[in-house]
């Protein structure tokens, strides 16, 4: 297996430094750990799970072996060797080249691996790519700009032509399988609009959109937003940012990072579960310090009207503009058997595949 | 100034004045020479850019040409031809392609002109890039300049456009190099030149848009106004830009404005040429050239000074000999050699004073003849009238012993008494020839000539105001504290003598006798005038003749014996006359006379006074 993060520790009291070791971790303690709450996170002891960690090269590579105690069971593979660090493209061809049986494919290149043979399997779109404004920037204080930049993207080039269709166009905070109201929000472009809008936002007024500079998905999104932005008339640059926990390449440096502003920056936003309620007050958690959103927690009681009203009420304040959902994508070698699509909130079903060695010799 | 320091002089300006306009012939040429051959250089620089812009060119267009018929583009145009093409496949086929092609720009754009991929900004795909799509035959256009947008902003490329038609579908194949610091560099400079780009990318002028190899170039403002005026006229223009105020800091840029499809300014090439080689080397030539002309000037300097010598020796000589013909040695001689103009004239100089000599002696005898005719008419004049009554007087003897011997004892008694008396007067006038002849030697000693004059002036003072006579007036304007002079007392008396005398003569009804002392140029002059009836030309030059006189019973010999006097006391006489008005003598005398050296003395007043 082959993943694209690197995992410095498996310790849950130790966070991880990117959302990208996040989602591996997560990902990891699924296998380690026997239970999960609805809330996403682990209950239990790390090892009570199908696997145990056997051997752990932090942040390089790791072996976990099938516990034979475990409570449902023990897993049909005997050990899986997890590499981290591994580029998609080393992914893609180490899979292509029987090197690994497992492994990550970001959801923008799995059209290009299917054209290629690679067996891929994409599950429902559950992780959202959204344009948050940076609250304390003074540029983003207005609706005005807010409105009109987010009249100006568009989506549906976004879907087509940068995650080459595999994904679906954002208008809510929640996916309409999950939600079943997101055909309720608006997913058109209103370039006309924007350019209305436009007289209104001073001419000196320039806007610079972040995104993490390891993420080649962010930043083809970022420019395309330039772009649409450009053509509406509004100065809007992007700008990588730093991954968050990454290291310059010179660590003696003893001179502050630089500090890079931006007026907005785009954030991935993963669903935990598939209940909107739940998925949703994730999401007011995360963007709340971010963006100054500060809906209160929906209860458990909350009904449909209200999760809707809520994601409307944040919509509507502009700070959030939800782009494209993303499924999660990976690739499978031709010996994987009985795989199964893992639902929003599940984790990969390692425990239940089994390795048909025959089938690489067919 | 000396004839020879002249000669120098001359020697030198015109030496100095050759050296100068060989030196200034030797810049201005070489001056030429080195602008000739920058201009050269700088052709050959404009002519290397617009061949390797020619190159680059094709090489873009060949490269542009080859993705276009390439298998998958080919394949491309075939897919996208089709109804319902998913154009979202190729989105990021541009920049793959481009890599391998080493564009740096490079797009592909369907029949509609919207973009299908794009290498440079791979997020424009959808967009419209319409001039593409505009009827032209972009496969007879070749390359050409065009101003890109680029996510960093506008950016000046070479450009190329092939097209692949499928159907009556299109598929454009836009690609490109940006013409920018890389294209700079790779232009091959001689050290002293550099390439500028400014490309104008902006209405005005920006200064971070003027670059070299290396980046924005530094000062670029100065250089604003010669984009500004390729901005108003674009042209091939030179221009000079002058860093500081030396002159080597100075560069000569040539412009060559860099046109788009419609022949609009998209850039300014600028080719600039540091002068300071080419000054430095001027320099030296110049200080090789002001070295050369000093050791040249040098050189003929010591040459001049040598020549002039060498031809001034002749005329120096002639000059010496001219001054010992002054100095009255009329047998000088000059010794000079040669047959050049300075050698006649050193014979025509030889034989005129052979001439002198010769004319000088003939002169003398002829003077010495008419001297002595002189003599002869006057001692027959002298000696006829005394004659005359002795003849008459023997006669009457003669006539009176014959006819009346009764009266010869009287008659005799009264000649005899008349030929004593005529006999005397021979006697005086054999006396006065007698004096003038044996003119003593002066007995020099020292002699106060205010005192001489008072002591003559004393014995004419009866006479001055005798009765019967029209006084004469004595004026005399002695100079205090005049220096004693080396001179004669006796000799001088009878100077001054003589000429107060002759001033009476000159004043029978009377007048004013002045008589003045002055001091000059180590001389002590005096001067005597009357204001008598004066002389005309002819006879104040022959005054001084001897036996020359204008009185009826003069001799002729006063004024001779005071010039004769005069001059042996090395001194000079000279008269001054006017018909009616009157006569001055002045007389010049040294107060140390040659051959005599005394010492000036000064007589007091209190001196005098004690003598007197």
């Amino acid at each position: 297996m082959e993943i694209g993060a690197t995992i410095k520790s498996l310790d849950p009291s130790v966070a991880a430094a990117s959302p990208q070791e996040a989602d591996a971790k997560t990902e990891l303690d699924a296998l380690l750990y026997d239970h999960r709450g609805e809330d996403g996170a682990f209950a239990g002891t790390a090892g009570s799970g199908a696997f145990r960690v056997s051997e752990w090269e932090a942040g390089k590579r790791a072996v976990l072996a099938a516990n034979e105690d475990y409570r449902q069971g023990r897993p049909f593979v005997d050990a899986i060797e997890i590499q981290m660090g591994r580029s998609a493209h080393e992914r893609v061809v180490d899979l292509e080249l029987n090197k690994t049986d497992f492994v990550q494919i970001p959801a923008e290149q799995a059209r290009q691996a299917a054209d290629r043979g690679v067996r891929v399997s994409a599950s429902q779109p559950d992780e959202l790519l959204a344009l948050v404004f940076v609250r304390s920037r003074a540029a983003t204080g207005d609706a005005r700009v807010r409105e009109a930049i987010a009249r100006c993207i568009d989506r549906a080039a976004i879907v087509n032509f940068i995650l080459q269709k595999e994904g679906e166009p954002a208008g809510g905070l929640l996916p309409q399988w999950s939600s079943g109201t997101a055909f309720l929000f608006s997913l058109d472009t209103d370039a006309h609009g924007a350019k209305e809008i436009r007289p209104q936002i001073p001419a000196s007024t320039k806007f610079v959109l972040g995104y993490d500079s390891a993420d080649t998905l962010e930043q083809s999104v970022a420019e395309r937003i330039a772009v649409n932005a450009k053509e509406a008339g509004i100065s809007l640059a992007s700008r990588a940012m730093p991954t968050p926990g990454t290291k310059r390449a010179n660590a003696n440096d003893s001179k502050p990072e630089p500090e890079i502003h931006v007026d907005a920056r785009l954030i991935h936003l993963r669903m935990p579960s598939p209940h909107p309620r739940i998925s949703l007050t994730a999401f007011i958690n995360r963007l709340g310090s971010l963006a100054g959103i500060a809906d209160s927690p929906l209860p458990e009681s909350a009904s449909p009207e209200d999760i809707y009203y809520s994601e409307r009420s944040i919509i509507n304040s502009g700070l959030v503009v939800p782009l494209v959902w993303l499924p999660q994508v990976v690739g499978l070698s031709a010996q994987v058997r009985d795989w199964k699509r893992p639902e929003a909130g599940q984790s990969w079903p390692l425990a239940d595949v089994w390795l048909d060695s025959a089938a690489d010799a067919r | 100034m000396t004839f020879r320091s002249k000669l120098f002089v001359n020697f030198m300006l015109a030496l100095l004045v050759s050296v100068a306009l060989v030196a200034a012939g030797v810049t201005i040429v070489t001056r030429r020479a080195f602008a000739e051959l920058n201009r050269e250089h700088m052709d050959a620089l404009v002519a290397q850019f617009h061949k390797e812009f020619e190159r680059r060119g094709h090489d873009v267009l060949n490269r542009v040409q080859g993705i276009a018929d390439a298998e998958p583009t080919v394949r491309m145009a075939i897919d996208l031809s089709r109804p319902n093409a998913d154009i979202s496949v190729y989105v990021n086929d541009a920049r793959g392609v481009a890599q391998s092609h080493q564009l740096d720009f490079l797009d592909f754009v369907g029949t509609d002109g919207s973009i299908i991929s794009s290498a440079e900004w791979s997020a424009r795909f959808g967009y419209k890039m319409e001039w593409v799509t505009q009827k032209e035959d972009w496969a007879s256009r070749g390359s050409f300049l065009m101003k890109l947008d680029t996510q960093d902003g506008p950016a000046l490329a070479l450009m190329a456009v092939a097209t692949v038609r499928v159907g009556d579908k299109d598929l454009y194949v836009v690609g490109g190099e940006r013409l920018g610091k890389e294209f700079l560099a790779s232009l091959v400079l001689p050290s002293n030149m550099r390439a500028l780009l400014y490309l104008h990318l902006e209405p005005a002028f920006q200064p971070v848009n003027l670059i070299d190899s290396a980046g924005p170039v530094t000062e670029a403002e100065r250089f604003e106004p010669i984009i500004e005026r390729e901005r108003s006229h674009p042209s091939e223009q030179t221009a000079k830009i002058d860093w500081t105020f030396d002159a080597a800091s100075s560069e000569i840029f040539h412009l060559i404005p860099l046109l788009g499809r419609q022949n609009e300014l998209l850039g300014v090439l600028l080719i600039g040429n540091s002068l300071r080689t080419v000054v430095t080397l001027e320099r030296h030539i110049l200080w090789l050239a002001i070295g050369v002309a000093a050791m040249g000037l040098l050189f003929g300097l010591m040459l001049s000074w040598w020549g002039a010598a060498r031809v001034t020796l002749p005329v120096r000589k002639l000059a010496a000999g001219a001054r010992e013909v002054s100095d009255g040695n009329w047998n000088t001689r000059v010794a000079v050699r040669g047959h050049d103009e300075i050698g006649q004239l050193a014979q025509s100089f030889n034989r005129m004073t052979q001439q002198l000599v010769d004319q000088r002696e003939r002169l003398i005898q002829a003077e010495r003849v008419a001297a002595w005719r002189e003599v002869a008419r006057r001692l027959a004049h002298e000696l006829k009238n005394p004659l005359f009554p002795l003849q008459t007087t023997v006669e009457n003897l003669q006539r009176a012993s014959a006819q009346n011997p009764d009266q010869f004892e009287e008659v005799f008694r009264e000649s005899t008494g008349i030929l004593l008396a005529e006999i005397e007067n021979l006697k005086i006038i054999v006396g006065r020839f007698s004096d003038f002849a044996k003119m003593p030697q002066p007995e020099l000693g020292p002699v106060d000539l205010n005192e001489v004059i008072r002591n003559v002036v004393k014995l004419f003072e009866a006479q001055f105001g005798a009765v019967g006579r029209p006084p004469i007036t004595p004026e005399l304007h002695l100079k205090e504290n005049l220096p004693t002079i080396q001179a004669d007392t006796t000799l001088l008396h009878r100077v001054i003598e003589n000429l107060i005398l002759n001033a009476m003569d000159a004043m029978p009804a009377g007048g004013i006798l002045m008589m003045r002392t002055t001091q000059e140029n180590g001389n002590v002059d005096f001067e005597i005038s009357d204001t008598g009836t004066g002389l005309t030309h002819e006879e104040a030059e022959r005054i001084f003749t001897p036996y020359y006189t204008t009185k009826q019973h003069g001799t002729g010999l006063g004024l001779a014996i005071v010039q004769a006097i005069v001059a042996d006391h090395s001194g000079r006489i000279s008269v001054e006359s006017e018909t009616g008005v009157g006569t001055a003598f002045h007389v010049e005398l040294p107060i140390k006379p040659p051959n005599h050296p005394a010492t000036p003395v000064t007589v007091s007043e209190e001196e005098k006074k004690e003598e007197a």
